[in-house]
């Protein structure tokens, strides 16, 4: 297996956005459905997605409801609100530009100088 | 940012705070679960599944409380569950925290109250429209004015929107069931609408009614219009008998009204004042002048003009006008009042600031004791300032208990104040804890709960983690810098205590010399009341000797009665007139510089009854009647500034003025000790007893106006047991006579004396009380703070004594600290008081601000009491066995 990276600072409430954005999931498929995707290269401390989710809630851009799980459990539901599809948006187009830039910057070489 | 689903999430987590906590639980348990059973799926057993998920998912404490401010209803939580954790603390505690209720309890308490006084007396304005621009205008500004005057200042001055004038009249109230004496102004009719006071009932006086004939109107107090007719509308329209005569009732006042605010406080009707001739009078001086300044006119200005109306006016009527002063109404009522109630506001103050310091010495050691507790908090990742947060928030909750017990307290100690307060603070009837009070309350409690909570909650969340975890047993880091903070709060409240308890040794020197003042005559065993005969058959001239003669006479056969007499006005609870006289033989005096004194009007036997000693000469006689040549008694200070180095029996006066031709010459016969006449404080005037038989006045013969005003006669009687006891004989004994004689003013001769020092006796109880409530404090912090470091030092003691020091050496050891601190505050607090004593030396009699004695017997007291507190743990420290000691640490 590769080694696992940290998340980097700030990203998680970006990768939370998109995760939920394919369909809506409860917290535990949050933390499953970003492992599937990231190949389990990347490593989430558990308990620190639902300090994440409350605010973004908070901030209006994911909303929650109760609902059943896959083994016909309570859970709770998030799905993605209008603002956080454009939040969603906006910030995968500024990550994009930036790892775009840094890309660029790290693949210098002296003949381009 | 979306404002309005922040704000929604925000209520909607504070409305919903159980559900959501619950919310939160079944979330973070279906996490676990979930990843436990994924767990299982992949073969790990089922009981280290959920282990292991809850070991990879985190503290879940944490995770909620990260949670909560993510969605910021942070601030509500944290304060429900420190006051929770505060509550749960304090009841592990329980003496503490009595001992710190009922101390903040009486100190906010005690606060509340006083300030309620003083917001009362001092702060509010008086209950007149706009009373700001009220004034009065008073000769020397306290004494009355003749009409002449005036009248000149009313129509010359221009900065004045209104003027009115009143005098004194207290008529018998006769033609109801029982005949009362009561007290009364005549007001000029432009006196009311210038207050702006609307009668409650009927109407005020309208113009022209001052003028006589038109002037038989009364305006009735509420208290009086409840009291003798018990509230009936109806009494409107209706005719009252008045000192004979027949008043209609126009109007009443309403409730809580008050006029005149600084003299004549206890007046319940005003009539029209019909000047009559006495609009030329420029002699009489009977009036008090009020005026309402207009609108943009200053006082200063106002000062000006009417000095120098006056000036004019006493150039043209010399010996008239002179220092007649403009004073506001409000400085008058509560000038004199004012400095012993802030006095007491300054000592109920510096109580409350060591129950502050004594209070966060207590909390300083619980906090010494917490510091595992803290240490724990903060290494599980509590900041700094939450620590602090839950410890002040413990210090409101201590604060809180303390101003609730406060308010009670508050409430009992005003009825207490007003029942003990002098007669004479204005507006003290209105003391209530009202919400100015409750306000001032609420804040003293925040100031002291933070005010006692701040240093302790700053000292406490500032352990060093690593260290107190380390120790196993009682932590040993107090640093320096922690005993220096409770040796300074010792110090203050030390030097607090001090400046205290010299504030009430110099008022109990005060009052023990005002105790020591010679009145004159023997108050003890003296009865007297006043008997009018205003508006019965007495009153007439001819029946009014006859009857005055047997009255004393059947008084002074009363069984235990040793002694009767009369006089005109009672020293030290009565009225005082003063007046001019000539001496025969002595040239024209400058008018105003005439020879002067108390007027007295006494009957035989007066002096007997009063046990004043006559020095020289012989007492007035039943043979100086009427027809008999007149005789007068002066007193020894009339004596030494009339006649100095002569013998002034023999010499003749008279009152009558530069009309009267020939002069009737009253021949002095004896001369008195100086008694006391009005303030008890001050040294007497010259006086001057005319034979009341001999006076036309006195006797209602004399056919002019002065003859209504002396209506009345002051029974003075001495007993020989409780004089009290005699009051319901001797009003028989009067009613025996007609039941239409108003009788009032029933005093003993001690009640008297006592009330003329009512003021002093009240500022020393309250200061004393204070002061003993700041000694207790006092000592208890320095025993405290002796006895916690001697338990810190127990180590130290053992190694000390097992390498050989003596139980003596123990002793001194610890002795040493509290006699440094009583002395650091002992003399802090003399310093204290050298500035601060002088506030109070308005209050002060027969003793100086600075008095070494006073100052010497506090030092020295204060120095023995803690000693005392100090000797306590320093014993306790000499026992202490140090094998036991060296073991325990």
């Amino acid at each position: 297996m590769d080694k696992q990276l940290d998340l980097l600072q700030g990203t998680l409430d970006m990768l939370i956005l998109k995760a939920i954005s394919l369909s809506p999931l409860h917290g535990y498929g949050i933390l499953l459905r970003i492992q599937q995707i990231s190949k389990e290269r990347l490593e989430i401390q558990q308990g620190s997605l639902y300090p994440a989710l409350y605010r973004l809630e908070h901030q209006g851009w994911i909303a929650s409801e109760w609902g059943e799980s896959e083994n016909r459990r309570r859970a709770r539901y998030y799905r993605l609100t209008a603002a956080g599809k454009r939040r969603l948006q906006s910030e995968s187009k500024r990550w994009n530009e930036m790892t775009e830039v840094i890309a660029g910057i790290l693949q210098a070489t002296p003949e381009e100088l | 940012m979306n404002l309005w689903a922040r704000f929604r999430s925000w209520t909607a987590a504070m409305l919903q705070r159980t559900r959501t906590e619950r919310e939160m639980d079944d979330e973070m348990r279906f996490h676990i679960e979930a990843y436990a059973a994924d767990l299982v799926g992949r073969g790990v057993p089922q009981h280290e599944a959920l282990r292991q998920a809850r070991q990879e998912f985190g503290w879940v404490e944490v995770t909620k409380e990260e949670c909560r401010d993510a969605v910021g209803v942070s601030f509500v939580e944290i304060l429900i569950q420190d006051v929770r954790h505060g509550v749960r603390t304090l009841m592990r505690t329980p003496v503490f925290t009595v001992i710190t209720v009922v101390v903040l309890a009486l100190g906010i308490g005690a606060n509340t109250a006083i300030f309620s006084v003083v917001d009362a007396v001092l702060l509010r304005p008086l209950g007149y429209r706009d009373s700001g621009r009220l004034v009065t205008i008073l000769m020397d500004g306290e004494d009355p004015v003749s009409a002449a005057n005036y009248v000149d200042w009313r129509d010359q001055s221009r900065s004045f929107e209104a003027m009115g004038a009143a005098d004194y009249w207290s008529p018998n109230l006769t033609g109801v069931d029982s005949p009362e004496h009561v007290a009364g102004l005549k007001v000029t009719q432009s006196l009311f609408p210038m207050l702006g006071i609307e009668p409650a009932l009927g109407r005020l006086f309208v113009e022209g009614e001052d003028k006589e004939g038109a002037d038989r109107e009364v305006i009735l107090s509420y208290r009086l219009w409840q009291r003798r007719f018990s509230g009936d509308r109806n009494v409107l329209g209706k005719p009252i008998v008045l000192d004979g005569d027949a008043y209609v009732v126009v109007g009443v006042m309403p409730q809580g009204f008050q006029f005149a605010p600084f003299w004549a406080t206890h007046a319940e009707l005003w009539v029209p004042n019909a000047f009559g001739a006495r609009i030329h009078n420029r002699g009489g001086n009977s009036l008090r002048i009020f005026g309402r300044l207009k609108e943009g006119v200053s006082l200063t200005q106002a000062r000006a003009e009417i000095s120098g109306i006056t000036e004019q006016l006493e150039r043209q009527y010399p010996g008239t006008n002179r220092n007649v002063v403009v004073t506001p109404l409000k400085e008058k009522v509560v000038g004199p009042i004012e400095t012993p109630l802030l006095v007491l506001l300054g000592a109920v103050a510096f109580v409350l600031l060591i129950t502050c310091a004594n209070v966060a010495h207590m909390l300083l050691a619980l906090a010494a004791t917490r510091q595992k507790e803290v240490a724990v908090r903060a290494a599980l990742g509590a900041r700094r300032v939450r620590i602090i947060r839950q410890f002040l928030t413990e210090s409101l909750l201590l604060g809180g208990l303390g101003g609730a017990a406060g308010l009670c307290l508050a409430v009992l100690a005003t009825r207490a104040l007003i029942a003990m307060s002098p007669a004479n603070i204005p507006r003290v009837q209105t003391v209530t804890i009202d919400p100015r009070a409750a306000l001032f309350l609420f804040s003293a409690t925040i100031l002291t709960s933070i005010g006692f909570g701040l240093a302790p909650a700053l000292q406490a969340s500032s352990v060093n983690v690593n260290d107190t975890l380390k120790e196993s047993g009682r932590g040993n880091s107090e640093g320096i810098r922690h005993n220096r903070l409770r040796s300074l709060l010792v110090i203050s409240e030390f030097a607090l205590a001090v400046i205290l308890l010299i504030g009430a040794g110099l008022m109990i020197r005060t009052f023990a010399a005002l105790q020591a003042v010679d009145a004159g005559f023997n108050p003890h065993n003296v009865i007297s009341m006043v008997v009018s005969v205003a508006g019965s058959k007495e009153a007439d001239p001819a029946r009014r000797a006859v009857f005055y003669h047997q009255l004393i006479e059947r008084v002074r056969s009363l069984p235990g009665v040793q002694a009767a007499g009369g006089i005109n006005h009672l020293p030290l609870a009565g009225d005082l007139w003063g007046w001019p006289f000539v001496i025969e033989g002595r040239p024209k005096p400058r008018p105003g510089e005439s020879p002067g004194g108390v007027y007295r009007m006494v009957t035989p036997g007066y002096f007997d009854a009063m046990r004043l000693p006559l020095i020289r000469g012989r007492d007035i006689l039943e043979a100086d009647s009427v027809t008999a040549p007149g005789v007068v008694i002066i007193n020894e200070r009339a004596a030494k500034e009339y006649w100095p180095g002569e013998d002034p029996i023999g010499k003749r006066i008279s009152f009558d003025d530069d009309k009267a031709n020939p002069p009737t010459w009253m021949t002095i016969i004896g001369v008195a000790k100086n008694a006391k006449q009005g303030d008890w404080a001050a040294s007497p005037f010259p006086e001057v007893y005319l034979a009341a038989f001999q006076n036309h006045d006195f006797l209602g013969d004399s056919g002019s106006e002065a003859g209504g005003h002396s209506s009345y006669i002051t029974l003075v009687a001495r007993t020989t047991g409780d004089p009290a006891a005699l009051a319901p004989a001797m009003k028989e004994t009067a009613w025996s006579f007609d039941r239409n004689l108003a009788i009032s003013e029933v005093v003993t001769m001690d009640g008297v004396v006592a009330d003329a020092n009512a003021q002093p006796r009240f500022e020393m109880r309250l200061l004393t009380i204070f002061a003993a409530v700041a000694l207790v404090l006092a000592t208890v912090g320095i025993y405290g703070v002796i006895s916690y470091s001697a338990s810190r030092k127990t180590h130290e003691i053992g190694v000390r004594m097992s390498l050989g020091a003596t139980r003596a050496d123990v002793l001194l050891l610890v002795l040493r600290e509290g006699i440094w601190l009583a002395l650091a505050g002992s003399v802090s607090g003399i310093a204290g008081a050298l500035l601060l004593s002088r506030l109070m030396r308005k209050l002060l009699y027969g003793v100086q601000a600075t008095d070494p004695a006073t100052f010497a017997v506090v030092a020295t007291g204060l120095g023995l009491v803690s000693m005392l507190a100090c000797y306590i743990p320093a014993r306790r420290a000499m026992r202490i066995n140090p094998v036991a000691a060296l073991r325990c640490d």
